[in-house]
């Protein structure tokens, strides 16, 4: 079975780096992008199955994102779930609006994290098969 | 008329006085370009049309006398200075002008024309003043939110950077740990944890001074969110040895309040019972019902703890208000968690309190509106004094098209319910709380008074708008039905507060019917 990629797009490398060892720990792929400009170029060049996606962002913020993915054809099936250190009173709704997943605020708990990714991921790259 | 002219909006109903005043207005030193009306009606009408720079007041007029005439004057020009020329000398109601916002108060007849362009031009002055005062504390107050807000946000970056790190060693993704490692680790988890739940206390201490903190109400089962306050407290206490019960009236009906907020509550009162209880003490969860306040539920954590002082318990609710002779030599906090859950609980309609004595444990208990039907339903299925003569259920059902529903399915429905607020009459018809269930199901209710062939109108128009939500076409499925609801028996010779009882009474077992029996949805009487 293929892993799923994920898409990480958060301008901190740290975190970045932190996120992606995390999900290879669990046997997802990844992908990086550190400004909302990069984002939209590498979800059209790699397919992502999913992208987690910080809202504070250079070169477009995850709500120009959000929009320009929604009202991509090719890419507003991807499941996003938003992890930003904002606050979910003022971003958690707008968020969903704009099409968001899922929100999730900086520190997240990884195991609750990790449950909601396996659930939103859609059903068909999980169950991909390997080309012989 | 020369723009540094004081433009003098004078209401005086007196032609003698008013001739009086105008003259000594020419007399005195600065140019006066004086509005004249009688009423104190036209005066408001004119500060409607114009600013001017002062106002002289005189109280007695046709249409408003007294302390009435200047606080209607204030409130309708609360940025003009107000200087009163009364025919009394009356120094409680000079007092009292002045308390309000009345610049001076000049007694007729007693004042020069160089008095009183000092005492209008001091006036302008001092309003100026008061309102830069004003004007910078509240820049102040919302610079002060700003900057907390920033600060956490910022905050939030390297801490969660360090969490994330820690708990990569941790869990041995970035190779074996020893058991001695393992866990300094985990006190450094632990103490990352606390300083995030700071940052975040901060914020909402902020907002709850400035009010701006959001509740969003809905109809609960207390005995659900207190069960899950405990399960999610159940490690700490067993960690500390300190038992954790719960003792909940299951009989007790639904709750009007928001989830997430009275979980936070709870959680903050659990906490601190743990934190002030010794080993092989407890910590017990009670909401119960109390006869002499049928509207509200009694919710209280009792611990075995050290127990509080007097003079700290005026204090506990305080903002950043720490005990200073805590036994426990766990870390201490911001001091905000009470305070916050207080205002929370506030918010909700409901009051928070707490019993103690010194040495034998410490008792909070805070309260909640009940959610009443009746209540609700009464303006809904009466019409002058009598009861509506066809009443109907209509049930929205919502269902996810997949099993794992994705996490905005819960935002869809949401939105659903907004869109159905405005499918309904506002007097006539009521969208009943959402109900909180476990599944991804959401069932919503409309008690509407009108006949089953008209429900269908309603039920096409619920069907048309629903439809138009985004998603729910792709996500899930609307299922729209209608159930006429029994009247009581009109022969019976009862009441019209019985009628609506027992109104209320068939709706309620008509909603327990078609949610399935949902704990805790009883009606009291």
């Amino acid at each position: 079975m293929a892993n799923s990629k994920i898409m990480i797009v958060d301008d901190d490398p740290d975190l970045r780096q932190a996120l992606r060892l995390r999900l290879r720990a669990n046997n997802y792929d990844t992908v990086n992008a550190v400004d909302g400009y990069s984002a939209i170029a590498l979800a059209y060049k790699e397919h992502p199955d999913m992208i987690i996606l910080d809202l504070g962002l250079p070169a477009g913020d995850g709500f120009v994102v959000l929009d320009r993915l929604q009202k991509d054809d090719k890419l507003s099936t991807i499941p996003v779930i938003v992890l930003t250190a904002r606050d979910p009173q003022s971003s958690e709704r707008r968020a969903l609006q704009a099409g968001a997943a899922a929100f999730f605020q900086k520190p997240a708990d990884n195991a609750e994290l990790l449950e909601v990714i396996r659930a939103t991921l859609p059903k068909a790259a999980t169950e991909t098969v390997l080309p012989s | 008329m020369s723009d540094q002219a004081t433009r003098v909006l004078l209401i005086e109903d007196n032609p003698g006085d008013a001739d009086l005043v105008r003259l000594r207005l020419v007399e005195g030193k600065s140019p006066v370009d004086v509005n004249c009306v009688n009423r104190l009606s036209d005066g408001l009408e004119s500060l409607k049309e114009s600013s001017p720079s002062v106002i002289l007041l005189d109280l007695n007029l046709p249409d408003s006398q007294g302390a009435e005439t200047f606080r209607k004057v204030l409130q309708k020009a609360p940025n003009v200075p107000v200087v009163i020329l009364s025919g009394q000398d009356d120094e409680a109601l000079a007092i009292k002008a002045l308390h309000q916002g009345v610049q001076d108060y000049l007694v007729k007849g007693a004042f020069s024309s160089s008095s009183l362009d000092r005492a209008m031009r001091y006036a302008v002055e001092r309003q100026a003043l008061l309102r830069s005062l004003e004007m910078s504390r509240k820049q102040q107050l919302e610079f002060k939110n700003q900057f907390l807000s920033h600060v956490s946000h910022e905050l939030r970056t390297p801490l969660t950077c360090i969490h994330q790190f820690v708990s990569i060693l941790y869990d041995g993704l970035a190779g074996e740990v020893s058991p001695e490692q393992r866990d300094h680790l985990k006190t450094i988890l632990k103490s990352v944890n606390q300083l995030g739940a700071m940052v975040r206390d901060l914020l909402e201490a902020s907002r709850a001074e400035s009010g701006k903190i959001r509740i969003e109400p809905r109809c609960l089962a207390i005995s659900d969110l207190v069960r899950q306050a405990v399960a999610m407290m159940q490690p700490a206490a067993r960690e500390k040895e300190v038992g954790l019960e719960v003792g909940v009236d299951t009989r007790i009906p639904l709750v009007h309040g928001d989830p997430g907020r009275i979980l936070e509550v709870l959680i903050n009162l659990i906490e601190n019972g743990i934190k002030f209880t010794p080993s092989g003490g407890a910590v017990t969860v009670q909401a119960s019902l109390v006869p002499t306040d049928p509207d509200f539920v009694y919710i209280s954590v009792t611990d075995t703890g050290c127990g509080i002082t007097p003079e700290a318990r005026a204090l506990v609710f305080e903002r950043l208000y720490q005990d200073p002779n805590a036994i426990d030599n766990n870390r201490k906090g911001l001091g905000l968690g009470l305070f916050i859950a207080k205002e929370l609980v506030t918010l909700h309609g409901g009051r928070m309190w707490v019993a103690s004595e010194l040495g034998n444990g410490s008792n909070f208990s805070f309260t909640l509106p009940l959610y009443s039907l009746a209540k609700l339903l009464f303006p809904v299925i009466t019409s002058q004094s009598r009861l509506r003569d066809d009443i109907v259920l209509v049930k929205v059902g919502l269902s996810p098209l997949s099993k794992s529903a994705r996490a905005g399915w819960k935002d869809t429905c949401q939105r659903c319910l907004e869109v159905l607020q405005r499918c309904v009459y506002l007097d006539k018809d009521l969208v009943l709380p959402a109900m909180t269930t476990g599944g991804a199901e959401e069932t919503f209710l409309v008690v509407a008074s009108t006949d089953l062939k008209r429900a269908n109108i309603m039920m096409t128009r619920i069907r048309e708008q629903l439809g138009k939500v985004s998603d729910l076409g792709d996500t899930g499925t609307l299922e729209v039905t209608a159930l006429v609801v029994p009247l009581p028996d009109r022969a019976a010779d009862l009441s019209l507060d019985q009628q609506v009882q027992e109104v209320a009474g068939a709706v309620t077992n008509m909603v327990r019917s078609v949610l399935g029996e949902k704990q805790g949805f009883t009606e009291q009487n």
